[in-house]
């Protein structure tokens, strides 16, 4: 009689020993992947483009420029003729730095090129447009 | 009953234990961004000081493409339309691999009139791309 009693037993247990096996590794691989973001940059816009590729996150530098005009690097707003030493210090740190150009899509040209400028001043010269994923 | 009460002391509970990994992930999982910077790519030539030497192209070889304040493309002085830049692009560089387009953007046009030109000269399989102001 005892030895049923012991078979029917583990039947209606759910095997709960391993869940948080689980839970824990789910938890180690989402703490591990999150990014904080670190800057909190302006709102913008963004362009929409087909032909658009990924950027390496670590070489990225990124410069936000809103609709006004306003630049802001690492959270600083900048004025065009500082842009230069900015970024020059940030290739002194990372050689293959990329600028990334948050831009709002609505922002005028003219300052664009006036930064561009100041990158190839800094000797800055891969750079990318940031732009989100459009549809065909 | 004190032969129950010596076996609680002797164990830590880890009956909540899941519970507690299960917060910490629900926390993890909504705050997750994976923000995937994306864009196009382009390479600056170099600031003048810097160059050894400036490189000449010959006339033939470049292609001018103007963005003017109201955000028409003209192509060879003609107002085409982002498909049409695309089409005519190819059919260039199927002509002329070897091809620069000069993208002229207008100061006060918007800056995604820009990237719409670019990214269809892209699309169109342009390597070599020059970016210029007025």
């Amino acid at each position: 009689m005892a030895k049923i009693k012991k078979k029917t037993k583990p039947e209606i247990i759910i095997p709960t020993a391993g869940m948080s096996d689980i839970a824990f590794l789910l938890l180690v691989f989402f703490m591990v992947s999150t990014v904080f973001v670190k800057e909190r940059g302006l709102n913008v816009a963004l362009p929409r483009a087909a032909e658009i590729e990924k950027i390496p996150r670590q070489n990225a530098a990124t410069i936000y420029v809103d609709r006004n005009g306003t630049i802001s690097i690492d959270d600083y707003l900048v004025e065009i003729p500082m842009v230069q030493n900015i970024m020059a210090r940030k290739k002194m740190e990372n050689f293959n730095v990329i600028a990334a150009f948050r831009t709002d899509a609505d922002a005028s040209y003219g300052i664009m090129s006036d930064i561009m400028n100041q990158l190839r001043q800094a000797d800055v010269l891969r750079v990318s447009f940031e732009a989100r994923q459009r549809g065909r | 009953m004190q032969r129950r009460k010596r076996k609680n002391l002797g164990g830590i509970p880890l009956i909540s234990l899941p519970d507690v990994a299960f917060l910490l992930l629900i926390f993890f999982l909504t705050t997750t961004t994976f923000d995937i910077k994306t864009g196009l790519g382009l390479v600056l030539p170099p600031a003048s000081e810097h160059a050894e030497e400036r490189v000449r192209l010959r006339d033939e070889n470049i292609t001018r493409i103007w963005i003017n304040q109201q955000g028409i493309i003209s192509l060879d002085e003609e107002p085409v339309s982002p498909e049409e830049l695309e089409s005519q692009v190819r059919r260039i560089m199927a002509q002329n691999p070897e091809m620069v387009f000069s993208l002229r953007t207008h100061r006060q046009s918007r800056y995604d009139n820009m990237i719409t030109a670019l990214d269809r000269l892209r699309a169109a399989g342009a390597e070599r791309i020059s970016l210029s102001t007025n």
